[in-house]
């Protein structure tokens, strides 16, 4: 069976102590994510974008309130569980790349599928099919350092695809590159999404990548400000 | 956890996998690239041994001149004190170099969190980068400690003295001195691995170096 809505938020809130004051960094958010749709998060900074990123992805846990991932809700999964989430289900991006400097891209790719334990020929070919689809077939062997930013930003959206995940989540994915590489990147995200049918979840300030989604979510002070329709 | 999940994902195992064969290749790979910082560790672990063999090794060699009917020269006992000083300031050298390897792998640790990684995962790649700098360490160590140990007993029993000392001994020194440098880069790298692990992700990714 499969969910319509993949990803579901109901009243997610997430407080941090800081010293004797409570920063609300989310406050009471509730929010449906349709299976293969495109959602841009926008909102200046401090409006709890990447905490809610943090929560959706299973990097955090929320003060209250609940993250469902195909009905599932998060917080009652143990260390093995989440490890699982985050390792098949979720890819995620980053606006540094994060890629590991000492592997090469290929490497890179395939350390996901590792964790998932698919035997290591299989892995690289894998990641090898990966990387040619975003058009670095020719820099398999080439680490983070000989890579441009953009073609680093490809092998980390080559590795988050790595072990078929329904859910993108992208941090910022255009935010540490030029304006023609973050065109390409917006139209590679876009590609897949539409045609494998990912749900893609970007947090951004960049007008492009929210021109090209299905849905804007507008936040402000940990709430949810306004949804429109892209 | 419901029962849905598992209905979705069927044919797919609900556990990650990293097993110790993928941290050997990764942490033969981490090794291989960051030379410079693994050479810190080898040449600690290296140094202290070396001592710790040349004491060892030379007691055998005036033994077995002894033996020979040649003069009685020991190793003295306050000489194993110093030994002993400098194996603990080469674990001491090793868990400081691992900690900065640490916190410069802090964004990695953190990736590696967010693609699936356990913490129990990140102890093990430690630990095998470690076990390589102490194998490493202690045949280097070893070697040096049996060279030092013939100069330093060649003068008083003869330089070919080390071929008439028990081949047994020499050889259970060797497993000996090899184990012991193995185990000390071990110990010395798990409080440093035990610290990795315990990486909140959301913390790692964002930290700057």
């Amino acid at each position: 069976m499969s969910y319509e809505n993949v990803i579901e938020l109901r009243d997610l809130q997430r407080y941090y102590q800081m010293g004797a004051e409570t920063v609300k960094a989310l406050d009471g958010v509730d929010l449906e994510i349709k299976r293969g749709e495109y959602i841009s998060i926008v909102g200046p900074s401090g409006s709890g974008k990447t905490t809610l990123f943090n929560l959706v992805g299973g990097l955090d846990k929320p003060t209250k309130g609940s993250v469902f991932i195909d009905g599932v809700d998060i917080s009652q999964l143990d260390a093995y569980e989440l490890a699982w989430l985050r390792c098949r289900k979720i890819g995620y991006i980053f606006q540094s790349f994060n890629l590991i400097q000492v592997l090469t891209a290929l490497e890179n790719v395939s350390l996901p599928t590792v964790f998932a334990g698919t035997p290591h020929d299989e892995g690289l070919k894998k990641a090898e099919k990966l990387l040619d689809q975003v058009g670095l077939g020719e820099r398999l062997h080439h680490r983070p350092t000989e890579l441009s930013a953009g073609q680093q930003q490809r092998v980390a959206i080559a590795r988050a695809l790595a072990n078929d995940p329904s859910i993108i989540l992208a941090d910022e994915p255009t935010g540490n590159l030029d304006l023609n590489t973050g065109m390409e990147i917006i139209d590679l995200l876009h590609g897949l999404n539409k045609m494998r049918g990912l749900t893609l979840v970007a947090a951004t300030h960049d007008l492009k990548m929210i021109k090209a989604s299905d849905r804007i979510v507008w936040m402000r002070d940990g709430m949810v400000e306004k949804v429109e329709r892209g | 956890m419901s029962d849905q999940w598992y209905e979705m994902n069927e044919e797919a195992p609900r556990r990650v996998q990293f097993t110790l064969m993928d941290a050997v290749r990764l942490g033969h790979e981490y090794i291989r690239r960051r030379l410079d910082r693994s050479l810190i560790n080898i040449a600690s672990i290296a140094l202290g041994l070396s001592f710790y063999t040349t004491m060892v090794i030379s007691d055998l060699l005036y033994s077995t001149s002894a033996r020979l009917g040649g003069g009685q020269v020991a190793v003295e006992s306050y000489q194993y004190w110093l030994v002993a000083v400098a194996l603990v300031v080469s674990i001491v050298g090793i868990t400081n170099a691992m900690l900065i390897a640490v916190y410069e792998r802090y964004r990695e640790i953190g990736t590696m969190k967010c693609l699936g990684a356990l913490d129990k995962h990140i102890v093990l790649l430690f630990l095998v980068e470690s076990f390589y700098q102490g194998l490493l360490g202690g045949l280097i160590g070893f070697t040096l400690g049996l060279a030092s140990a013939m100069v330093i007993t060649g003068f008083a029993a003869g330089f070919d003295i080390v071929l008439y000392a028990p081949k047994l001994s020499l050889l259970s020194i060797f497993a000996g001195s090899v184990s012991l440098a193995t185990a000390l880069s071990m110990v010395a790298t798990l409080y440093p691995a035990w610290r990795a692990s315990k990486l909140n992700p959301v913390e790692a990714l964002r930290y700057e170096l």
